[in-house]
């Protein structure tokens, strides 16, 4: 009772097999393990091309082979199940220095440096450490606690909002310190919140723009990826001059994105942090469990955007560069969610 | 002797093991309407396919008005004259009879369909055949007459110096038969040349003038319709002596059964294929009922025989029931399935072919091989695929395997179609010697009925002699509304118009 | 005579099934090169990575290629046995989330169950649930008479978006934290087999695979499926399958299948449950099984034919730095290949030996049969 289109079928597969086994047989030696210098991997769960929080991981991988003349890799992985076989395939080929790009990677990033001993990872926004896994924290709220204030003394009826992508600590954490800047202006300004379930989703973030402008919110953070064009361009089409509505951008400095509405971005720079971890790896002085960046590394920072300066009062300029400062000296603590499992009560 | 319209000369075909055509011959003259017989297998709709160009032959040649015809090429056969009715429509049934015609023409070839050319050609074409058509009807509301007067108009309208037809009463009643004769006179008179593929003796040397005879690939006959007679005919055909059975003697009805009563069935396409059906049953009987094709006997049979539940009515069935339907390679058997895995089909609940859970592939083999043994079925090896076998032999195939149910009822649908003399003499004497208690085919092992009670059976057939000879009770279904048959039309003039009657009705 | 008898246009009988398999790798290889090279990069090298991705070493091979392989057999499996019984279940990606979704709720519900109860308690419950997953799509299908293609690709959503709620939600860790569940019991995962990451589940899927294909070769029940999935029609006047029976059956058993798939990549490879758990593989497992000829034994070479596909893809981007889209790109293009050259054979077969539309061994045949060989209703009146 044979089944009648195996054979055939078979054919096609067998060939590959075939194909597959021989190339093993010929050289399909390892693409070189171990091996002298610095190897350096990126791991992301989007693509580089983002022009956000994935193209500055990837510009920072970059710096690293320019400036430590690290050898490089970078795997965008599709889902979870690949995180694994990502780090197992960098743990087997000898890589020293693991950048996993965000949070989701930290379970995957425990079980493989148990496995790896010799293989440091880097989570960004990481939760869990141990020995050879550290978390990379970026202390945006300082930056969004600048952009806050601006937000508080550039709204005029006194609401404001604020669209997240995906409601995790790090990204409330940022909405936090947002809404505390703006209330040191003005404590009776309103806080619009919402977050649309995606990084990358323009058109829902659009429409949780539109909304919140509906409610006279006049000033939008954003706290998404790709999916910050969306509040972007529903600012822009609410924005009259006689009636000024603004934009802050979030994450990377994105004043040059829509010049007319943004009045500042609360940026990290991740080329930046990548380097400063990458440095301090090889010097040996990486400090152990998290590691925290932020405006006094200069990784950190709010960037009033240099077009709008004429239409920003002096003296909203003054009072965020004063907290600016006070933050530095640490004369000033900007509030954070705290997610770091393990992570001690010290400031 | 006058210029041959057709010349096929020493034509033969292989595939693969099989030799379809080994020395094929054919002579056709304008104005002749030449029959070509032979058994199934015998190569006859190979070697019109190799005429129409649709097969490329691997030796002989063929003339056209004695010009030679470049092989494998439907396009030049066309060109050269030659034009084919199908055994089976190709038509598209949302479509217009005059779009059917176009298709493929060159009027249905550019950009938009030039209708009225169409039209004005139909209508020139109506008048000279005098085969009446309603050009702007959709095809799928003809009866299966119309059908095929589409089918020929469309070959028509090409107009062919050759017209082959391919077995094309079987779908016609008795009067659509002589009416379809008439035509094909009326075509020849006009010096075309008709060829046609035909199975029923009677029927041919009614209209034939002359008649090639095939026997496994090789002409063995071809003469002129005065110097030939059925006998012989049958006999160049099979190669041997046959003798009919005389007709089956009455039988006496046994106990009931099977009873449905008021049954309407609805059809595939939702309209109801028949209605307010009552039929009793009776062992040792054989209740024939004849009719054009298409008039509710495939969803009565269905019904008949417990695979199809009615829309209304009550059906009351013995245990096991045999169905053999009208439509073996889409219905009675699994084209891809080996000879064993389509006996399975039937027998591989019964504890003799099963081990446990598992079939027990061995004894179904050996049952196999019986049935095939019995019904002389011709394969071309045991994994054969249902598939590679031809028709003829399909068909034995699926009656060998229902009659080795040792079926309570048996209805079975134009049985005898695709069989060959020998085969059709067989299934007809197994037919009368079951409903008189014989052996059946029981005893291949297929477990079922313990005694010797016979079967009832159903025999639905476009045949009306085969009804007529076989059937103890007699029926006409026209319609979906089965018609009794009284004593006294209990012939085929009575029962076409019977079956007449109730269309203009 | 005719002096030049005219042969059939493709005659591969001599060429047999493996050289034109090779041809057909060939041709993919040559034209993923092609893409490559245009777009810049070194195609000898990608060429390198993708097998060493993929066969480099025994470790990887196992740790990388077969674990990839195990939900695609899986799910394969799943799939070939629906279209065996012609039921077009694409919704085994939903399925498959459905038994995910069991299983971490079990590893999570029982930390202090004994292994050798919860392991095969989560691996029952994603089957289990795998096949409820089908049940909307079997109710509509038989009290409603809807196509199940469009409900079970419905329920792939309905799944999706569930699981997104639960990770945000019921589900979620108890931290609260981040859109995903706390990772499952220890004795709820399955056992490594040696050093690297290969898990229990393949060798699970093997042996499922090898009984599917004995089940459908020898018992009554596949023999059922494969009866009604060739001619439901000839199932039905057989007058001995419940073709209704059998549909239903082969309905929940594909959906059991995709629902272990789902269960084995949670306890083997994930160990928590996420949102895009899966990179698409109950859909991937539809081209696994068509490639495969919907025969259980081949999906184990289809699915591993995938894996290594992936598993090279991933390394294609790791050493030569092919962006992901171009990756998927040349991977859907192998798999075109793949196919295509695969049906062009099996065409080519058929037409090599006889008529088209015939087996091998087709005998010259009379009236019915052969007039169904120029069915289509234009090729006798094309002209």
């Amino acid at each position: 009772m044979g089944v009648p289109t195996v054979r055939s079928s078979g054919g096609a597969l067998a060939a590959a097999w075939v194909l597959g086994g021989l190339s093993v047989a010929c050289g399909g030696g390892e693409s070189g393990t171990a091996g002298d210098g610095l190897r350096v991997a990126l791991l992301t769960s989007g693509p580089v091309s983002d022009a956000g929080w994935y193209a500055g991981a990837y510009e920072g991988l970059l710096l690293i082979e320019e400036s430590l003349g690290a050898r490089i890799s970078h795997q965008q992985t599709r889902s979870p199940a690949e995180f694994d076989e990502a780090f197992f395939s960098y743990g087997s080929s000898g890589y020293d220095l693991v950048f996993a790009h965000g949070f989701e990677y930290q379970d995957a990033a425990l079980r493989a440096g148990e496995e790896f001993p010799d293989m440091t990872i880097v989570v960004s926004s990481g939760g869990r450490i141990s020995d050879n896994v550290r978390s990379l924290i970026f202390r945006l709220e300082e930056g969004s606690y600048l952009a806050g204030m601006m937000a508080g003394g550039l709204t005029r009826s006194k609401v404001v909002g604020m669209v997240g992508g995906v409601a995790i600590p790090p990204a409330q954490g940022t909405f936090r310190a947002f809404e505390a800047g703006a209330r040191v202006i003005d404590p009776e300004i309103e806080v619009l919140e919402a977050f649309i379930g995606s990084w990358d989703d323009v058109a829902a973030a659009r429409e949780a723009a539109t909304a919140q402008l509906s409610r006279g919110a006049d000033v939008l953070v954003h706290n998404t990826d790709a999916a910050s064009f969306g509040v972007f361009q529903a600012v822009r089409e609410a924005h009259g001059d006689q009636d000024p509505v603004w934009a802050i951008g979030m994450n990377r400095d994105q004043n040059d994105v829509a010049p007319d509405v943004i009045a500042g971005s609360a940026a990290i720079d991740i080329p930046r942090a990548f380097m400063e971890v990458a440095t301090r790896f090889v010097a040996g002085t990486l400090p152990p469990g998290a590691f925290d960046l932020s405006l006094d590394e200069n990784v950190v920072d709010f960037i009033v955007n240099p077009a709008a300066l004429d239409r920003i009062p002096a003296e909203l300029l003054s009072r965020i560069g004063e907290a600016r400062a006070a933050i530095r000296q640490g004369t000033l603590e900007v509030p954070r969610i705290r997610f770091l499992e393990e992570e001690s009560g010290s400031p | 002797m006058a210029r041959a319209a057709v010349e096929m000369r020493s034509v033969s075909k292989r595939f693969g093991p099989i030799e379809a055509l080994a020395d094929a011959s054919l002579r056709a003259y304008p104005g002749e309407v030449h029959a070509l017989l032979g058994e199934n297998g015998a190569g006859k709709t190979t070697l019109m396919r190799v005429l129409c160009g649709a097969l490329a032959p691997d030796g002989g040649e063929v003339l056209v008005e004695n010009r030679r015809l470049p092989p494998g090429g439907t396009r030049a056969a066309a060109a050269a004259g030659i034009g084919m009715v199908h055994q089976h429509f190709a038509l598209v049934p949302s479509l217009t009879v005059a779009e059917n015609v176009a298709l493929g023409t060159r009027e249905g070839s550019g950009l938009r369909l030039a209708l009225d050319r169409v039209h004005a050609r139909l209508a020139e074409l109506e008048r000279v055949t005098g085969l009446p058509v309603d050009a702007g009807a959709p095809v799928a509301g003809l009866s299966v007459g119309a059908k095929q007067r589409v089918e020929i108009l469309k070959a028509l309208y090409r107009d062919p110096r050759v017209l082959v037809l391919d077995e094309p009463t079987t779908v016609l009643g008795p009067q659509e038969v002589d009416w379809l004769f008439g035509v094909l006179r009326s075509l020849v008179a006009e010096g075309r040349t008709v060829l046609l593929i035909g199975h029923k003796l009677d029927e041919i040397l009614r209209v034939a003038d002359r008649v090639t005879v095939l026997r496994r690939g090789r002409t063995v006959l071809a003469q002129g319709r005065e110097t030939v007679d059925a006998p012989g005919l049958a006999r160049a055909m099979i190669g041997r002596e046959t003798t009919r059975a005389a007709g089956a003697a009455r039988a006496e009805a046994g106990e009931r059964v099977a009873r449905v009563e008021a049954v309407g069935i609805r059809g595939d396409d939702g309209r109801m294929a028949a209605r307010d059906v009552t039929l009793d049953i009776h062992r040792g009987e054989i209740v024939g009922i004849g009719g054009v094709e298409g008039n509710g006997q495939r969803e009565l049979a269905l019904v008949l025989s417990g695979r199809l539940p009615p829309a209304a009515g009550s059906v009351h069935l013995p245990a096991t029931v045999s169905l053999i339907p009208q439509d073996r390679s889409a219905g009675g058997l699994v084209p891809g399935f080996d000879l064993a895995e389509n006996m399975a089909l039937a027998f591989h609940d019964d504890r003799a072919h099963r081990r446990g859970p598992l079939i027990a592939w061995r004894a179904m083999r050996r049952t196999a091989r019986q049935i095939v043994a019995r019904f002389d079925v011709r394969t071309p090896g045991w994994r054969a695929t249902a598939r590679s076998l031809s028709g003829g032999n399909q068909q034995k195939l699926l009656v060998g395997r229902e009659l080795a149910r040792s079926p309570d009822l048996l209805v079975a649908e134009n049985p005898m179609r695709g069989l060959d003399i020998a085969a059709a003499a067989f299934l007809r004497d197994k037919l009368v010697e079951l409903k008189g208690g014989g052996p059946g085919e029981g005893d291949a092992g297929a477990g079922g009925r313990p005694t010797n009670a016979p079967p009832g059976i159903v025999l639905f057939s476009t045949d009306l002699d085969e009804v007529l000879d076989l059937g103890d009770r007699v029926f006409v279904l026209v319609r979906g509304r089965l018609i009794a048959v009284p004593e006294e039309e209990r012939n085929p003039a009575g029962m076409g118009r019977l079956m007449l009657g109730s269309e203009r009705a | 005579m005719i002096s030049q008898p005219l042969r059939p246009r493709l005659r591969s009988r001599r060429t047999g099934p493996l050289a034109a398999g090779m041809t057909a790798i060939l041709a993919a290889a040559v034209l993923a090169a092609a893409g490559l090279a245009l777009a810049g990069y070194d195609p000898v090298a990608a060429g390198h990575a993708l097998v060493s991705g993929a066969f480099g070493s025994w470790e990887r091979f196992a740790s990388i290629t077969l674990v990839r392989a195990t939900p695609l057999i899986l799910t394969g499996l799943a799939v070939a046995l629906a279209f065996r019984a012609g039921v077009w279940n694409i919704g085994a990606e939903g399925q498959l989330y459905a038994g995910a979704v069991a299983a971490v709720w079990v590893g999570l519900a029982f930390p202090a169950a004994p292994a050798w109860l919860l392991l095969p308690g989560a691996m029952a419950a994603a089957a289990v649930a795998g096949g409820l997953w089908t049940l909307v799509p079997v109710g509509l299908r038989f009290r409603a008479g809807v196509g199940e293609v469009i409900t079970t690709i419905l329920m792939n959503f309905v799944a999706i978006h569930t699981v997104a709620w639960l990770v945000h939600g019921p589900l979620q860790e108890a931290r609260g934290v981040f859109p995903q569940t706390d990772p499952i019991a220890l004795a709820a995962r399955l056992p490594r087999l040696g050093s690297g990451r290969l898990h229990a589940g393949f060798p699970v899927a093997v042996v499922l695979a090898g009984a599917l294909w004995w089940l459908l070769r020898n018992s009554a029940w596949g023999f059922r499926v494969r009866a009604v999935g060739a001619s439901v029609r000839a199932a039905a006047v057989s007058g001995r399958i419940h073709t209704g029976r059998v549909v239903l059956g082969a309905f929940l058993f594909s959906g059991m299948l995709a629902g272990l798939a789902g269960g084995v990549e949670v306890a083997g490879v994930t160990f928590a449950l996420y949102e895009n758990l899966s990179p698409g593989y109950g859909y991937t497992a539809i081209a696994v099984a068509l490639l495969a000829g919907l025969n259980p034994i081949a999906v184990l070479l289809a699915a591993g034919f995938f894996g290594v596909l992936q598993a090279g893809a991933a390394a294609m981007q790791r050493d030569v730095g092919v962006p992901a889209v171009w990756v998927s790109a040349i991977e859907a293009l192998v798999i075109l290949a793949v196919v295509a050259a695969d049906r062009f054979l099996r065409r080519g077969m058929e037409t090599g030996a006889g008529p088209p539309g015939r087996s091998a061994a087709s005998p010259g045949s009379e009236a019915r049969e052969s007039s169904s060989g120029s069915g289509d209703p234009l090729s006798d009146t094309g002209g």
